[in-house]
């Protein structure tokens, strides 16, 4: 899911919710407290992220399909999708085909005096058949609900081959080696069970195949954690608190600091079983993609 | 002369693409799943294990799985289905 929690909204409806002081400090330790964190930002997710990241957020996933190295005609998996993205954009590169069944009888008729021969068709549509494309998956519903939304208002033909999959990202329902590419953004670091995430990916990729990974960068640099919790501490979570969401804002924090570095996502996809892994600094070193391949 | 056939397009539209159940298997055992019309949801045979499919997306987190609890459940829904690429 594309959690990029830069930012958090107030609730859309306008209503406030008091913070509740026995909760400020609990960690969102288990999967289930993480679905409902991103239950609840749902319907402020993609404006906080346009806020928060000054719009910076499209080019960094832009860099992240474009390492995927989807191509047209691929099938490609988006785990942790959110409000849908990376699936948009993946689906602009992989194109749409489908095919188109008929039955039918062709009359055939001769024109005796010009010695033409001209022909009926009578044809009956029994079958479309959409070549799948892109399977985005995410155990938020709220989320899905949105990213459909998304997709039903959008006019590019493209975007029709996109599906929804209410999933978890350690328990993957595809079969072996199904995917051409595969993306995750904002996703890996809200994952529980890491290293579980990462063998999911590696059996559905095809072999040769790429699976690009964007999420806040776990900086070894102090000065950039420095400025990456100043940033939360004074203008996240004070904006989140004016919607009542500062607990959500304030897990962005230390699912941070309980992140992997570049280094130790490299080790972990090696650990895997992926043949190479590469980890890019990208957005002045806050942000970083791992680009991992089966 | 091409005529369209309604019914087969709404057939196709009111659960999930055909292509899409042959891709995705029950998250728990990874068999494959097989899409039973009536109840449209996504069965797993292995484990007596239906998945709905609610607004066009399937319900895949194991813990949306509803148990099926008699070989009537089981057999009510539709006999599995051929691959008719």
């Amino acid at each position: 899911m594309a959690t990029t929690l830069q930012f958090a909204l107030p609730s859309i409806a306008g209503r406030r919710r008091r913070p509740d002081s026995r909760s400020i400090n609990r960690p969102v330790r288990c999967a289930a407290d993480r679905q409902a964190l991103f239950n609840r930002i749902a319907p402020v997710y993609d404006n906080l992220n346009d806020l928060f990241s000054l719009g910076r957020h499209r080019v960094w996933k832009r860099m992240t399909v474009s390492w995927s190295g989807v191509k047209e005609g691929d099938t490609v998996l988006d785990v942790c999708c959110g409000s849908g993205d990376l699936a948009f954009l993946l689906s602009e590169k992989v194109g749409i085909t489908g095919k188109l069944r008929f039955e039918g009888v062709i009359a055939m008729k001769f024109d005796q005096t010009d010695s033409y021969l001209t022909e009926a068709l009578c044809l009956e549509l029994v079958e479309f058949w959409q070549d799948l494309r892109v399977i985005a998956l995410d155990f938020s519903r709220e989320q899905l609900q949105i990213a459909a939304s998304r997709q039903s208002e959008r006019s590019k033909a493209c975007y029709k081959n996109i599906e929804w999959i209410e999933g978890d990202a350690v328990e993957l329902p595809f079969s072996k080696s199904s995917f051409d590419a595969a993306t995750i953004g904002y996703g890996l670091r809200n994952i529980v069970d890491r290293r579980k995430a990462m063998e999911e990916m590696y059996k559905v990729l095809k072999p040769g195949s790429k699976v690009s990974i964007l999420d806040f960068n776990k900086s070894t640099s102090s000065l950039n954690s420095s400025i990456q919790d100043w940033m939360i501490d004074y203008i996240v979570v004070p904006i989140a608190s004016g919607y009542g969401l500062a607990n959500e804002y304030h897990y962005l924090k230390n699912s941070i600091k309980e992140y992997l570095t570049g280094n130790e996502l490299e080790k972990l996809a090696g650990e895997v079983g992926f043949s190479e892994a590469k980890f890019y600094e990208i957005g002045a070193g806050f942000m970083g993609n791992l680009v991992a391949t089966r | 002369m091409v005529r369209r056939s309604g019914v087969l397009l709404k057939k196709v539209a009111a659960g999930i693409s055909s292509r899409l159940a042959e891709i995705l298997v029950c998250p728990l055992t990874k068999q494959p799943l097989r899409m039973c019309d009536k109840t449209n949801s996504l069965i797993s045979d292995s484990i007596g294990v239906s998945y709905p499919i609610v607004d066009g997306i399937p319900r895949l987190v194991p813990s949306d799985g509803i148990i099926l609890h008699s070989d009537q459940d089981l057999n009510s829904s539709d006999p599995p289905q051929t691959n008719s690429s």
